[in-house]
């Protein structure tokens, strides 16, 4: 392939943008996209992508939107040679087109103070999974830690998030109404109690599991009742925004697994061309898709 | 509940960390179980410096919403 002259590689293009290798309006050149998960990389593979740039670019990187480093400029007669040798420190080709793009993730509970779960496993097991099947149309996944919603888990096809259901534990508490002050969707009502204290109650409909209660309470009177993922389907940026609906609250881990896959199954079988999953959700009611996934239709 | 406050600080437009660190300074002159009152903005300084205190071991008593500005009573520990 790396003979060939510009004008014969017309013919792979499709297969080319499949792995990442996407031809700039410079019709000779092409941008490498690579790919990270969750945005990872060592530093050794970093110095491996700079010395590529270098050798077989123009020394020019991009920092794409889905925490991926693009190499720009790099002539089509050397695109192999720089695969290969970024293969050499275990740096891959990402991937464009209407397929699954790169996992994105913030760094969850490996570093952050607010991350409920790990989001680097996850992360890794929808790349090993899912990475580059063919979709209707694009499909994206992220994976955040918790409510914060740094990796933008409602802006993706299939978002998933770290969640914790809080639960009020009367004995402990000093009742100073902090949680009432800082929580950030109102859901925590003070109630009166006869004997002058107070009960202090969570409105789920209005709680958005975030853990910013049983984080700060003085008193360690709100608990974690329960740890899990909340999963958003249907999310886009692009031409025709739309946030992701929610599917299903606080799963666990096998049942979140079955979700996803049920949910991507459906949209290859369902989507339209150039349709995002989003998009068919609405043509096809997103109460009635949202059923069908959760039955397992 | 009458609190006996020792100390009060206003940090109100005093910005993350540096609101936590005053408040720090301001324990650190305090004996174990006196009390401190400062006044917090609403948003970040809210979010951050009782989950700060407490990480600290002190503890929050009392929380006074102030409208866009909280109260907040703070035991030395």
């Amino acid at each position: 392939m790396s003979e060939k002259p510009a004008r014969e590689l017309w013919g792979d293009l499709a297969a080319l943008k499949k792995i990442g290798m996407v031809q700039q309006k410079q019709k000779e050149y092409f941008a490498l996209r690579l790919r990270a998960v969750g945005g990872d990389l060592t530093s050794a593979q970093l110095r491996k992508i700079v010395e590529v740039a270098d050798k077989y670019g123009r020394g020019e990187l991009h920092l794409s939107t889905r925490q991926g480093i693009e190499i720009h400029n790099v002539h089509h007669t050397d695109i192999e040679n720089a695969r290969k040798e970024l293969e050499t420190a275990g740096v891959y080709m990402g991937a464009c087109g209407p397929r699954v793009r790169i996992i994105v993730a913030c760094p969850g509970n490996s570093t952050c103070r607010w991350g409920i779960i790990d989001t680097k496993t996850p992360a890794k097991e929808l790349d090993s999974k899912y990475f580059r099947e063919d979709t209707p149309h694009k499909f994206k996944l992220a994976v955040t830690g918790c409510p914060h919603n740094c990796a933008k888990a409602t802006e993706n096809d299939i978002g998933v998030m770290g969640a914790i259901l809080p639960a009020w534990r009367g004995d402990a508490c000093t009742d100073c109404g902090l949680c009432v002050s800082i929580c950030p969707t109102n859901a925590i009502e003070k109630r009166p109690l006869p004997d002058g204290k107070s009960r202090y109650v969570l409105l789920e409909d209005k709680c958005i599991n975030c853990s910013i209660c049983t984080s700060s309470c003085p008193a360690d009177s709100w608990v974690v009742e329960k740890r899990g993922y909340n999963l958003f389907i249907g999310g886009t940026m692009g031409k025709i925004p739309r946030l992701g609906t929610i599917l299903k609250k606080l799963l666990d881990k096998p049942e979140l697994d079955t979700l996803i896959e049920r949910s991507l199954r459906y949209y290859q079988k369902n989507g339209r061309k150039k349709e995002r999953f989003g998009h068919m959700l609405d043509r096809l009611g997103a109460a009635q898709v949202k059923q069908e996934i959760l039955d397992g239709v | 509940m009458e609190f006996d406050i020792k100390k009060k600080l206003d940090l109100r437009n005093v910005s993350c960390p540096m609101n936590f660190v005053k408040t720090k300074v301001a324990l650190d002159s305090l004996q174990k179980d006196e009390l401190l009152e400062v006044i917090l903005d609403e948003g970040d300084a809210m979010l951050n410096v009782p989950r700060s205190v407490k990480e600290e071991g002190h503890q929050v008593v009392k929380v006074e919403n102030m409208g866009t500005a909280f109260m907040v009573v703070i035991k030395k520990g």
